[in-house]
């Protein structure tokens, strides 16, 4: 069978794979041309070779490492508080209640909101005078807070919001993982009057391990690359406090039109993300897994 | 009892605080100038639809709707379309083979946009094609193949192997089983995949932000451009708003389980 079955399916996928293979890799090569050339769209002088000179300028760019250590901070933020309070909430609604497909339902929603109008909304509800928030805050008794506007808050602004926009995605992960457990264990532990934080910590948790590791890992791969919230919401300011890495070479490479330096920032994240990743997935990954 | 409350509670609290941006966006662009701005706010007006009769009249915003269209849709079928015939040789391959494919493809998913679409932008500039229609189609048919792939392996591999073998044992052709056995099989799937690439292709904004030019603005550029006028005009901004919205949480929510399933496809079985 198997000899039958393996050549004359190959023909299916491999001249796309090459396909994405070629583009990738010359897009990949055109990309290190660019880091060690000087190409602007500004100057006037000819294309040069400059070796690795745009990476010296790299390390040396105050507002290029403030910027990553910006997107680290983002990064590790965003990440842990979303898989902590999407377990947690995955955690609360792991039981039989009226109305648990609508709630699972309408949990998907911020994650399939225009990135762009959850930006909008989100800069409208923390606008310092006619925002929700600070109306809130005012009936509580809290003085007004200039969200967007304090260079000290605005990073935590956004990330309130890329934490309501991606939470339910670990939530809705979770809930999945929580409904094909194996219940009886959590049952016998029950019954034998383990109290419910023990359950939970001892045998609910370990289970999910592997599901909170994966959310951990995507939602990391997407916050290094957040962009739109920011973009929409401070554009970086203000005085570049909420400027990530991401947006640093976006505004290289279309204000300043530097665009072999923009490429050198990008590769900087591309090779960080990895890192990143590779990190994660050596200590969070449970063993035997990839 | 007590806890049957506390639970509804912490429950209610939870949805407000997940759609109350999306109540503001819709309450908004049903209010008038003076009910949108009102301190405290107002929850009962009545509503108006002047918002959506401007908006509906603006040709920047139509424009828009008629590119994010195309642009979606044409590169949601080229990639569905490709990548239902890839993933169908895909999935007959040795666990080794199918490794290595697969982890290339999520390899595509995770390199961050920004290092290609310089590139992208440089050379197109150059060759004068910022504005054309074809080259977002392209780019997002690029971006999405492998999003696709990855989505369509886990239908393809639920259909019993016996279904194709038959097939070869009856004498049809490699062609033949794939397009009249297996294909109507995954139906399902393609329409979820394909749903899915609309959703993230009509939704995305980097790229268009980059890569399209006056005649090719989708939606989400076309918003932020109203943005600029004197004073942000809240009214028929989340008029529009809605109805970019809208259509997609109601795409999203028709293949819910399959929304959760495509963004960790690859990386977790489920």
């Amino acid at each position: 069978m198997q000899t039958i079955s393996r050549n004359p399916t190959r023909i299916f996928y491999w001249p796309i794979i090459a396909l994405l293979a070629a583009i990738g890799f010359s897009l990949l090569g055109y990309a290190i041309w660019l880091c060690l050339h000087n190409v602007s769209l500004t100057s006037t002088k000819g294309t040069q070779f400059v070796g690795l000179r745009n990476f010296e300028r790299l390390i040396t760019d105050w507002r290029g490492l403030q910027a990553l250590w910006r997107t680290f901070l983002f990064v590790v933020l965003a990440t842990s508080i979303e898989v902590v309070l999407g377990i947690a909430v995955a955690l609360f609604l792991d039981q039989e209640f009226p109305g648990k497909r609508l709630v699972r339902s309408l949990i998907l929603v911020p994650m399939i909101m225009t990135p762009v109008i959850a930006g909008l909304t989100w800069r409208f509800l923390f606008n310092a005078q006619s925002g929700m928030i600070n109306y809130w805050l005012s009936t509580l008794g809290i003085a007004p807070v200039d969200w967007l506007g304090d260079p000290s808050v605005a990073l935590y602004a956004v990330l309130v919001a890329d934490i309501w926009q991606w939470t339910p995605f670990v939530v809705l992960l979770a809930m999945a993982t929580l409904e094909n457990l194996p219940k009886d264990l959590v049952e016998a532990a029950r019954m034998d009057g383990a109290n419910e934080v023990r359950v939970v910590w001892h045998i609910i948790l370990p289970m999910l391990r592997r599901t909170l590791a994966v959310a951990a890992l995507i939602r990391a791969i997407d916050s290094v690359k957040a962009f739109d919230l920011f973009y929409i919401m401070t554009k970086g300011g203000p005085a570049l406090s909420t400027e990530t890495q991401n947006l640093y070479g976006y505004t290289v490479a279309f204000t300043n039109f530097d665009i072999s330096y923009a490429m050198t920032i990008a590769v900087l994240l591309t090779v960080v993300t990895n890192v990143a990743l590779l990190l994660l997935n050596r200590f969070a990954m449970p063993r035997g897994n990839r | 009892m007590v806890r049957k409350i506390l639970f509804f509670l912490v429950l209610a609290i939870i949805l407000f605080v997940t759609l109350y941006p999306v109540y503001w966006v819709i309450t908004t662009s049903l209010k008038n100038l003076r009910d949108a701005f009102a301190m405290p706010p107002v929850t009962f007006f009545s509503p108006t639809l002047e918002n959506y009769a401007k908006i509906l009249n603006n040709a920047a915003f139509l424009k828009g709707f008629a590119n994010s269209m195309l642009i979606s849709l044409t590169a949601s079928v080229l990639a569905v379309a490709v990548a239902a015939v890839a993933s169908y040789g895909i999935v007959q391959q040795s666990a080794k083979r199918r490794q290595s494919i697969e982890g290339f493809v999520i390899s595509l998913r995770i390199a961050p946009a920004i290092l290609f679409v310089i590139p992208t932008y440089y050379v197109s500039m150059r060759m004068g094609l910022l504005n054309s229609h074809g080259l977002l189609i392209a780019v997002y048919a690029f971006i999405n193949i492998p999003f696709a792939i990855s989505l369509l392996v886990t239908f393809f591999e639920e259909v019993p192997k016996e279904m194709r073998e038959a097939g070869l044992m009856d004498g049809a052709s490699e062609y033949r089983v794939f397009w009249h056995i297996i294909l109507p099989v995954v139906r399902g799937g393609l329409v979820a995949t394909f749903i899915l690439c609309v959703l993230f292709t009509w939704n995305e904004f980097f790229i268009a932000l980059i890569l399209s030019g006056r005649n090719t603005q989708t939606l989400p550029v076309t918003i932020t451009s109203f943005l600029t006028f004197q004073g942000i005009e809240w009214g028929t901004l989340t008029a529009a708003a809605t109805l970019i919205m809208l259509p997609m949480i109601v795409l999203g929510m028709l293949v819910q389980g399959t929304v959760v399933r495509g963004m960790s496809a690859g990386s977790v079985k489920g």
